[in-house]
């Protein structure tokens, strides 16, 4: 009996700081390191709380940007809730912190200067890298497509590129999945049910 | 030789080995539909980070497309009713 007892307390006490241990270890070394954390955030985005949690945001932030422009542009739709993704992320990944960043500084004139910069540095290292001249491999021309798919992981490395696409797979994912919910509500609240409400309101016609 | 070595201080690529290469490869593998059921071995790496794109670009459109109904169906109706409505449907 009393040999079981030390034996318990010791495991519950250093489980999770050993594993709070390892994610702090992880998220300073950048490395090819990719313990269970990563998928314990893309669970995350599979949970319906999640969902929950950005339909509302995402909602909230619709009627706020109606009200203060009226014209309900579908690109503005988008950037919202590209926005509000990367807000639920609370800036853990890189994409997300790329996203909005991008929305503040008016990325149009960024991304055309660093767009130059990119194409220079290219030009002027493929030959200093080897001797001969090197062709991309056709896995490093797909790589190349993905670091343009995902936003923030145009120098990024291999593991940490495909550590990002995963995470953003699983958000794009959780976002098609609440504006589907949404769409389908409103579309179904609009159309059906709008008149008994607007019956008990007496105000509002929807023809 | 000498090659391999210069290279290996230049960039961290080749620090990352073959093994960890195919876990990442397979790992992502999951995620998409098409691949999820099929053995690694006879899945090449191209094949999966193409359908990696491909698949964001049809996220990318359905995300535009369902972007495109609902500015369409908020146009349609003012805020406070569609508000009014969204939060009813989600209570229920």
């Amino acid at each position: 009996m009393a040999s079981f007892i030390p034996n318990l307390e010791p495991r519950p006490d250093t489980s999770p700081e050993f594993k709070r241990k390892k994610r702090r270890k992880t998220y300073e070394n950048p490395g090819p390191c990719y313990p269970t954390q990563g998928n314990q955030r893309i669970k995350r985005w599979r949970t319906l709380r999640e969902q929950h949690i950005y339909s509302s945001k995402l909602i909230e932030a619709l009627c706020r940007s109606r009200r203060t422009s009226s014209s309900a542009a579908a690109k503005e739709v988008h950037e919202t809730a590209d926005r509000v993704l990367a807000i639920s992320d609370k800036g853990t990944t890189r994409w997300s912190r790329a996203i909005l960043t991008s929305r503040l500084h008016a990325g149009a004139k960024l991304r055309k200067h660093k767009k130059a910069k990119v194409t220079a540095n290219t030009r002027l290292q493929k030959p200093q890298i080897n001797g001969e001249k090197r062709k991309l491999t056709v896995v490093e021309r797909k790589l190349k497509v993905l670091r343009r798919l995902v936003p923030g992981c145009r120098k990024l490395s291999f593991s940490n590129l495909i550590e990002e696409t995963t995470d953003y797979i699983a958000a794009l994912e959780m976002q098609v999945r609440a504006m589907t919910a949404i769409t389908e509500h409103l579309a179904s609240a609009l159309g059906g049910g709008a008149q008994p409400p607007a019956n008990r309101l007496g105000s509002n016609v929807n023809s | 030789m000498s090659s391999r070595r210069s290279r290996s201080r230049q960039s961290d690529v080749s620090r990352i080995t073959d093994h960890q290469i195919t876990d990442l490869i397979s790992k992502l593998q999951q995620l998409i539909p098409e691949l999820r059921g099929r053995r690694s071995d006879e899945v090449s790496a191209s094949k999966v980070l193409q359908e990696t794109c491909n698949y964001i670009r049809s996220l990318h459109r359905e995300v535009d497309d369902l972007s495109d109904r609902l500015s369409q169906l908020l146009a349609s109706t003012d805020t406070d009713s569609a508000q009014a409505a969204i939060i009813r449907s989600l209570l229920m």
